[in-house]
C-alpha cells in the first residue's frame, strides 16, 4: 500500500523512511533534495543517493504564526524547524512533537502528518524526532 | 588623497529622502520627491545630469521616472537584486560614470509595499511547490536559524538581541524620516511576542515605503556641485559560494561557512586601501537583530563573538567606539527593497558630512562603511571617505 507524500521525490523510500539526495562523482558533495547538477563545483555527473536517517541538530527555531499560502494545514498548532547534521549533508525539516530542542541533541528520521486532502487521503512530509 | 587620478573617483554631492513607513500613494511620487530633493542639494537641474539608475522590487518601471523628471534623452539603467538593489544601482552609477566618461549620475531606489511579511514563491527560487506547503518558505524562520546557530557557535548570549532593538529603536525615535519612533527598552524587546525563537515581535523589520535619491559626480565636477563632496572609495558586489547559508535552503553544505557579506566587505576594504577597523561609522542590514549581530563579524568590523560585550559596552552606540546604524536602520524604517540600501549611503554621507538629520556622531567621522545583504545570497559593500581624511 502505497503512503501520500507532499512530494513522492524527496524519498528514496518511505519503509523503513529515507530522504533521497545526490552524489557528486567529482567532489562528493551531496545535496537534498536531489539534483542533476552539483552546485558545490558545478560538475554534471552525479547520481540519487539515500541519506543517512540520523543526526544532531544544528539549529532550530520555532514557527510560532501561520504562514501565508502556500502552507496547507489542518489546523494551525506552532511547531519546530531545524537543521539537521546528518555528516554528509545538513538538512532542514520538521523537528517533531515538541518545541524546545537543543543544538547537538540527537534526532532521528520519521515521516509526519503534513494535512489532509478533500478526500480524507492524509498526506505526508518528512521530519526528526529526539532519539 | 592621494596621487591617484581624480578623473577616476566618483564622489556622492547630494542626496534626498523620503519620510519612511506606510504611503498612500504611489511609489514613483516617492521616487519623484526624493530625486528633486537630491538635485536641490547640490543645486543642479534634471537638464544637468547625463546618466541614471534606479531601483524597485515593485511592479513599476525606473527607467520611466523621466516621464516625470523630464525627457532629456539620458541613458537610464533599472536594476533589480532584492535586499541589494540600492548597492547594485550604487555600483552600476559608480562604474557607468568612469567607464563612459561622464560627469553627473543619479542613483534613485523605491518601492511601496504591502503590509506583512513578503510571500515568496519556491517556484522563483527553483525549489519545490512542498517547501512552500510545509511551511519552510518563511524568510523570519531562516533569520532564526542563521542567529541561533550564530549565537551558539561564538557563546553569545541571547539577550544581546535585546540590545541590538534597543538601539535601533532609540535612533529611530530621534531621526525625522524614520517610521519606527518610539523607544524600546531590552526587557520589552526581549519580553514581546516570540515570532520565531529566539526572535520576537521587536526584533524584526517589516516591508514599507520610501524613497531615496543620491546625486554622483565624477572628478573636478564633484567639487564645483558640493563644498564637501564624499568620496565612493569602494562599491563591490559579491555573490554567494558554497558553503553559504542563504534564506529557502532545504540543505547546507556541512564544510566551511562562507558568506557574500565575507567576501564583499574584504573586497571593498582592499580597493579603497582601508582597514575595518579606520571605520568611524557603519550600516549593516539589519532586517533582524541577529543580522546586525552576524554582519559585525562577517564585514570584520569585530571579532565573531566580540559582539556579546560589544553591545553590554556600548561599543555601537553613537558615542561608541564604532556607531552602528545610526538612523535605526532597517529595524526602525523598515525595509523599502529598492530604497534601503541607499538609505544607508544617505545616512553615512551625512554622519560624515556633519549633518545628521537624527542623532550626529561625534568628533568628525571621516570613514563610513556600508553593508546590504539578501536573497539569494548577494551583498554589496561601500566605503565613503570625507574628502581630505588621509592627508
Amino acid at each position: 500500500m502505497s503512503i501520500e507524500l507532499v512530494d513522492a521525490s524527496l524519498f528514496a523510500s518511505t519503509d523503513p523512511v529515507a530522504l533521497q539526495g545526490s552524489a557528486c562523482a567529482s567532489c562528493g558533495a551531496h545535496v537534498f533534495p536531489a539534483a542533476t547538477s552539483c552546485p558545490m563545483c558545478a560538475g554534471v555527473d552525479v547520481s540519487n543517493v539515500a541519506l543517512p536517517t540520523e543526526g544532531t541538530v544544528w539549529s532550530w527555531t520555532t514557527q510560532n504564526f501561520a504562514p501565508k499560502a502556500p502552507f496547507r494545514t489542518d489546523e494551525f498548532h506552532p511547531f519546530s524547524i531545524g537543521y539537521v547534521d546528518l555528516g554528509s549533508v545538513i538538512v532542514e525539516g520538521w523537528l517533531l512533537h515538541k518545541t524546545e530542542w537543543v543544538i547537538g541533541e540527537p534526532v532521528r528520521l520519521a515521516l509526519a502528518k503534513a494535512w489532509t486532502n478533500d478526500d480524507g487521503t492524509v498526506v505526508h512530509t518528512y521530519g526528526f524526532e529526539a532519539i | 588623497m592621494s596621487g591617484a587620478n581624480i578623473d577616476n573617483e566618483v564622489y556622492i554631492v547630494g542626496g534626498g529622502m523620503t519620510e519612511f513607513g506606510r504611503f498612500d500613494g504611489e511609489d514613483q511620487e516617492l521616487a519623484e520627491q526624493a530625486m528633486r530633493e537630491a538635485l536641490a542639494d547640490c543645486g543642479i537641474t534634471w537638464n544637468e545630469v547625463d546618466f541614471a539608475v534606479g531601483g524597485t522590487n515593485g511592479e513599476t518601471k525606473p527607467d520611466n521616472m523621466v516621464a516625470r523628471m523630464g525627457l532629456t534623452g539620458l541613458p537610464f539603467i533599472t536594476v533589480k537584486n532584492g535586499c541589494a538593489t540600492g548597492g547594485v544601482a550604487l555600483m552600476t552609477a559608480r562604474n557607468g560614470l568612469i567607464a563612459e566618461g561622464r560627469d553627473v549620475a543619479v542613483v534613485v531606489g523605491y518601492d511601496n509595499h504591502a503590509r506583512g511579511a513578503f510571500a515568496a514563491s519556491p517556484a522563483r527560487y527553483g525549489i519545490g511547490g512542498w517547501y512552500g506547503e510545509t511551511g519552510m518558505m518563511v524568510t523570519t524562520s531562516y533569520f532564526a536559524l542563521k542567529i541561533k546557530r550564530y549565537l551558539h557557535e561564538h557563546g553569545i548570549d541571547e539577550r544581546t538581541l535585546g540590545y541590538v532593538s534597543e538601539k535601533a529603536f532609540d535612533y529611530g525615535s530621534a531621526h525625522p524620516l524614520a517610521w519606527r519612533r518610539k523607544p524600546v527598552s531590552v526587557e520589552e524587546a526581549l519580553e514581546s511576542d516570540m515570532i520565531n525563537a529566539p526572535l520576537t515581535r521587536f526584533m524584526f523589520c517589516s516591508p514599507d515605503a520610501g524613497a531615496v535619491a543620491l546625486v554622483l559626480a565624477r572628478g573636478k565636477r564633484a567639487f564645483e556641485l558640493c563644498e564637501n563632496p564624499i568620496r565612493l572609495a569602494a562599491v563591490e558586489l559579491r555573490g554567494r559560494r558554497p558553503g553559504s547559508f542563504e534564506v529557502f535552503s532545504p540543505w547546507l553544505s556541512p564544510g566551511e561557512r562562507t558568506s557574500p557579506s565575507i567576501d564583499a566587505a574584504k573586497a571593498a576594504f582592499e580597493t579603497a586601501g582601508i582597514t575595518a577597523d579606520q571605520v568611524q561609522v557603519a550600516q549593516l542590514q539589519d532586517t533582524d537583530s541577529g543580522a546586525e549581530i552576524i554582519h559585525l563579524g562577517e564585514t570584520g568590523l569585530c571579532a565573531n563573538g566580540e559582539q556579546g560585550a560589544g553591545y553590554l559596552n556600548g561599543d555601537y552606540k553613537i558615542d561608541g567606539r564604532l556607531p552602528v546604524n545610526t538612523d535605526g536602520g532597517c529595524l526602525a524604517n523598515g525595509e523599502p527593497v529598492g530604497a534601503s540600501g541607499l538609505r544607508q549611503v544617505h545616512e553615512v554621507m551625512r554622519q560624515l558630512q556633519g549633518r545628521a538629520l537624527g542623532q550626529q556622531v561625534p568628533n568628525n567621522p571621516r570613514i563610513g562603511f556600508t553593508h546590504v545583504y539578501g536573497a539569494p545570497g548577494i551583498s554589496a559593500c561601500t566605503v565613503l571617505v570625507k574628502e581630505g581624511a588621509n592627508s
